[in-house]
């Protein structure tokens, strides 16, 4: 893995209107080629730390960098100039455009035909379901289908980072195995990860990197295996012991 | 004959249902408004090309010239200006009074500029008609339903085929993901609705053809093209063109036993009959659930 820092936030202070803050000093990093996991109760400000990375919510102060380069306060045009896609939670295909409108709105800032195709033939190579179901309507896939058709749409700039807000949300068992193979797949092609998940003991199996959030900061991050055979944290974050032992990565 | 000549006649109508009711679901689709006053600016754009011919002997197809590109501004001049300052929450609410309010404004200075006289342009091919397959047409009433054709298939490949046409679905569709995507869903709003209003500057040419026009000749269009969208699926503009075309049809044919004012009534019952078995519309659309 290499070590060079593809995304950071440092030390972020952000909220809503006039509210307290909900994100008071948090950071994190994402190396290259790598997944991190926010993990977190409910209320944590998991998904503000996702807003404000995605560029829909200014940070009151801190920083934000993507590579090394200070980006704070770009919105969210600007975050995919430089590198960071960010897919929303729930289901956010077209569900009335095709599969192949869907994938290429994900080029929509791109000009260059050349490499949108090539772009195209990639996200086809990572994602099979998006190639077997390129000419049907996004609504008629089923939810972890639909996932995948968002996945792909995400990675038509080629961004450093992807930004996945709660992507086993609503999905069956079966359905999240899925989501996160292609969410290994996504790292293994290449993209570094910031995932978020209520689901944090499989998020957790799944990432390389954890970062435990508690009321707007960090409360310990480390290697995801060892987070997630820490006891206490099981006890407090994690639902508990786990029922099976971790299985290796 | 009469049936024939009356199901001619229903499709000529139709075409042209079937245009403004494309404006309508455009506006419902992309921001969830009810455009009241989209049959005011029907009514603003036949009495301009009225104008245009009665003062400077104009023929009334030229006056899109001015209007189509006027119109146009004037939907991103309303989209942007007043219809974005309305709150999320209560928007369908408050577009109905906001655009109420703008369709007796136009109302209430057309009457003032042109008086409340009936008006109708006399056109040199006014009173010609050809045959076809036995029903008599007048040309009027072709050109007007050509021009709706042409408008409503331009809108149909913009829609389908480039890029604006694309970035105004996605929006439509899911206005969140689209900002993600790099689209500048604003300015993609408010060009869909200037888009919208210039579908009612070509339908007020086509009207102003072969219709008597008067300031309040708005309300009796409102109706039926409210329960053309309807019928249609709010926010489906190929189920408001189905719609519009089985619409106009029945009208058109109820005419023969039943006479012109109570054939309006179609479009009531249809209304009705589409609240009370099918709320989602007969015609696909699925944004009906939402409203």
């Amino acid at each position: 893995m290499a070590s060079e820092v593809e995304f950071e936030l440092v030390d972020v202070v952000a909220g809503y209107g006039r509210a307290a803050p909900v994100l008071r000093g948090f950071g994190v990093a994402v190396p290259a080629g790598s997944i991190v996991c926010l993990v977190g109760p409910n209320g944590a400000g998991k998904s503000t730390v996702l807003k404000v990375a995605g560029g829909l919510l200014k940070p009151r102060s801190g920083r934000v960098l993507v590579a090394g380069r200070e980006v704070t306060g770009a919105g969210p045009q600007q975050m995919l100039a430089h590198g960071v896609s960010l897919v929303l939670q729930g289901h956010s295909v077209f569900r009335e455009m095709t599969v192949e409108e869907n994938v290429l709105l994900g080029a929509y800032t791109l000009r260059d035909s050349r490499r949108i195709a090539s772009r195209v033939a990639f996200v086809k190579e990572v994602f099979p379901v998006v190639a077997d179901r390129w000419g049907s309507l996004a609504g008629l896939l089923s939810g972890g289908q639909q996932k995948q058709v968002e996945f792909a749409r995400s990675l038509m700039v080629d961004p450093k980072v992807v930004l996945l807000d709660e992507p086993s949300m609503g999905l069956d068992p079966k359905a999240t195995s899925t989501v996160f193979e292609q969410v290994v797949r996504m790292r293994d092609a290449g993209t570094a990860v910031l995932l978020v998940e209520q689901n944090a003991r499989r998020a957790l199996e799944t990432a390389d990197l954890g970062c435990v959030l508690d009321l707007g900061r960090v409360h310990i991050s480390g290697p995801a295996r060892q987070l997630l055979a820490d006891p206490q944290l099981g006890e407090l974050y994690l639902g508990g012991r786990p029922a099976e032992p971790v299985p290796d990565i | 004959m009469l049936v024939l000549q009356s199901i001619v006649l229903g499709l000529l109508l139709g075409g042209l249902y079937a245009l403004l009711a494309a404006g309508l679901t455009l506006y419902f689709g992309i921001m969830r408004v009810v455009m009241i006053a989209h049959s005011a600016f029907l009514i603003l754009a036949a009495y301009l090309a009225w104008w245009m011919h009665d003062r400077f002997g104009l023929d009334p197809l030229l006056s899109m010239v001015v209007t189509v590109p006027l119109f146009f501004a004037a939907g991103v001049a309303l989209q942007r200006l007043l219809l974005t300052r309305l709150r999320p929450a209560t928007l369908t609410m408050m577009s109905v009074l906001l655009t109420f309010a703008i369709a007796l404004g136009v109302e209430g200075l057309l009457g003032y500029a042109f008086t409340g006289t009936q008006r109708r342009i006399q056109l040199g091919y006014g009173s010609a008609s050809l045959e076809l397959f036995g029903a008599r047409i007048a040309v009027v009433k072709l050109i007007a339903f050509v021009l709706a054709a042409v408008a409503l298939t331009s809108l149909y490949v913009l829609m389908k085929r480039t890029r604006f046409g694309w970035a105004l679905r996605a929006t439509i569709q899911h206005r969140d993901a689209a900002r993600l995507l790099g689209i500048d869903t604003e300015r993609v709003a408010g060009y869909g609705f200037g888009i919208g209003l210039a579908t009612a500057a070509i339908g007020g040419t086509a009207l102003s053809l072969d219709t008597t026009i008067y300031p309040s000749l708005h309300w009796h269009w409102i109706g039926p093209l409210m329960a053309i969208i309807v019928v249609g699926g709010l926010g489906s503009v190929p189920g408001a063109a189905a719609a519009a075309m089985v619409l106009g049809m029945a009208q058109s044919l109820l005419q023969i036993p039943m006479g012109t004012t109570w054939a309006q009534t179609v479009f009531y019952v249809a209304l009705f009959a589409t609240l009370a078995f099918r709320p989602q519309g007969f015609f696909g659309g699925r944004l009906a659930q939402r409203f």
